[in-house]
């Protein structure tokens, strides 16, 4: 079940009403077992026993971790843990990408012997509560947190619904204390959640499926288009992945809110950093925070003799890792090396380019600032070609026709006509106008009641009339 | 042997700011340009300094500049 499906429309007031009027000892229980109920509706039996596994394994190795006193069986015990967690991952996310080019590589050399052909495990969720596995794992190695003494508790920090499926990914630290806190109605946090899951509703089913429509008859046929096409569905799915990814973390966030649970936004406007780096600073901000403490930071110390070179080097392994958990093709392997070449490379020419804008006398300029928004947006763009297109292939044949001011000044494309074009500016009309009110409690508690409600009814009537009803269902971080 | 007159000379250094003047409370956020780059140089500056080596574990648990100093003065000979 998704969020944007009837069944949840249905489970969510149920499971709130039950957890509302049950009594506060047995609200832990009732939200494990809703929880594994909305993880047994993928229709995946397995992933049932993969969760309970990697809770009970990674809630064994906490405890003995916390345990062990001598450094050294510290350490084993973290490397134990954590390669328990990777190993379930590498298994349900790899195992066909691996066989897949040791057979190319066996057919080069002849080799009588294939690997067995092994079909793709649905593994919706198992990397996020895995990276969250090895970051309790990890917080209590570095004494950062203490190990949980309570199963119950340990296994709902692991599996909570709202964020089982695609994050945001949290630390114990900031979780567990919220789930133990005991429940009292608030009328706020219910305005508030049902608010924020009904503009990421609008988000995933009005912009992101609509822009889906266009970057799908584009991307899917590229050989039959040049120039500004290309050009306009790279730019099209740029949106569409943010919408679709921060609406769904909106839901995410919106449910918990209704338990008085607030989870860690993974957004804040990505598309205005001025640099790479900053673009991680604001896009799937818990995972690159992952990514930073667990890969990045112990590498960059590591290397620290390398100094330049080796925060370089940091970066770009950081990001391959990165690109490779996208999934396991050359496209997403592409598309992590970019971003980390970007980064390493700024390394090197950061401390120039500040002279540069100083001598200029450009820095702090509102110039310099859109230039770098521009330039940043289109490096990232660049990127994106690889992680959408079908293979590299296609890519390239992007890359290289997209820009192609002679040929190809048609904007719409079959299955993306004027009426699809006009919907979807009225509904970007609409987000900007409630975008830039920041859709917020202050915001909304300034607002008067009449206004307040025009904001709710806009959104459901827009949501209502201009969803789209064709799109798959189903949201592109849950291939992750 | 008191660390905090040599650790401040590194930070003015490392952040070429003579203004600098350290607390064991300080933290990244208040000196401008401690960023991860500059943090690898700072590292690298101290451990040539005071020849001492930090292990992976406290570099990752340095909270503040109390935390440097704490495992600077264990490092250095009595």
């Amino acid at each position: 079940m998704v969020f944007n499906s009837l069944e949840y429309f249905l489970f969510l007031p149920a499971v709130w009403l039950v957890h509302h009027f049950l009594g506060q000892r047995w609200r832990w229980l009732f939200l494990l077992a809703a929880s594994l109920v909305f993880y047994a509706s993928l229709k995946a039996p397995y992933l049932l026993g993969v969760i309970t596994f990697v809770t009970v394994a990674t809630y064994a190795f906490g405890r003995w971790l916390h345990r062990a006193e001598h450094p050294a069986q510290k350490k084993r015990l973290l490397w134990g843990g954590i390669a328990t967690n990777l190993l379930i991952l590498v298994g349900m996310k790899y195992v066909p990408f691996l066989t897949e080019n040791l057979n190319v590589l066996l057919n080069l050399f002849d080799s009588p012997i294939k690997a067995p052909h092994s079909e793709l495990f649905v593994a919706i969720g198992v990397s996020y509560y895995v990276f969250q596995a090895i970051s309790y794992l990890n917080d209590i190695y570095l004494e950062i947190e203490e190990p949980e003494p309570h199963f119950g508790y340990f296994a709902l920090y692991l599996a909570f619904f709202p964020k089982l499926l695609q994050g945001p990914i949290e630390r114990a630290g900031d979780l567990l204390p919220q789930l133990k806190q005991k429940y009292e109605f608030n009328y706020e946090n219910m305005r508030f959640g049902l608010l924020l899951f009904t503009w990421g509703l609008f988000k995933k089913v009005v912009l992101a499926d609509r822009l889906g429509l266009y970057v799908d008859a584009v991307y899917d046929d590229v050989h039959s288009y040049q120039g500004l096409p290309l050009l306009l569905a790279t730019y099209a799915y740029a949106f569409q992945i943010y919408f679709d990814f921060s609406g769904y973390t909106d839901m995410a966030l919106g449910t918990a809110r209704l338990f008085n649970i607030k989870l860690t936004d993974n957004f804040y406007s990505p598309y205005l950093a001025t640099s790479v780096a900053d673009f991680w600073r604001r896009w799937h901000i818990t995972f690159s925070r992952w990514i930073l403490d667990y890969i990045f930071k112990p590498l960059q110390m590591a290397w620290r003799n390398g100094k330049n070179w080796g925060t370089a080097a940091a970066l770009v392994v950081t990001f391959l890792v990165s690109g490779i958990w996208h999934g396991a093709s050359w496209g997403f392997i592409v598309w992590g090396l970019l971003h980390g070449t970007y980064m390493a490379c700024s390394v090197f020419y950061r401390p120039y380019q500040k002279k540069l804008h100083k001598a200029l006398k450009l820095d702090k300029t509102k110039l310099l600032h859109a230039w770098q928004v521009f330039v940043t947006f289109h490096l990232v763009c660049f990127a994106w070609i690889f992680f959408r297109a079908a293979d590299l292939n296609a890519a390239a044949y992007i890359v290289t026709s997209a820009i192609d001011a002679g040929r190809g000044i048609q904007v719409l494309v079959p299955g993306f006509g004027k009426y699809q074009l006009a919907a979807l500016l009225l509904s970007l009309a609409v987000w900007s106008c409630f975008v830039k009110g920041r859709l917020n409690t202050e915001y909304l508690h300034g607002l008067r009641c009449y206004n307040r409600w025009l904001v709710y009814t806009t959104l459901v009537l827009v949501i209502r009339f201009f969803y789209v009803n064709n799109a798959a269902d189903k949201f592109i971080y849950f291939g992750f | 042997m008191t660390v905090i007159e040599p650790l401040t000379a590194i930070f003015r250094e490392v952040f070429d700011d003579d203004e600098i003047i350290l607390s064991r409370e300080m933290t990244a956020d208040d000196v401008d340009g401690w960023d991860s780059l500059s943090h690898v140089n700072l590292i690298v500056t101290i451990e040539a300094r005071f020849n001492i080596k930090f292990t992976q574990k406290e570099l990752l648990t340095f909270k503040n500049v109390g935390d440097l100093l704490d495992s600077i003065q264990r490092k250095l000979p009595d």
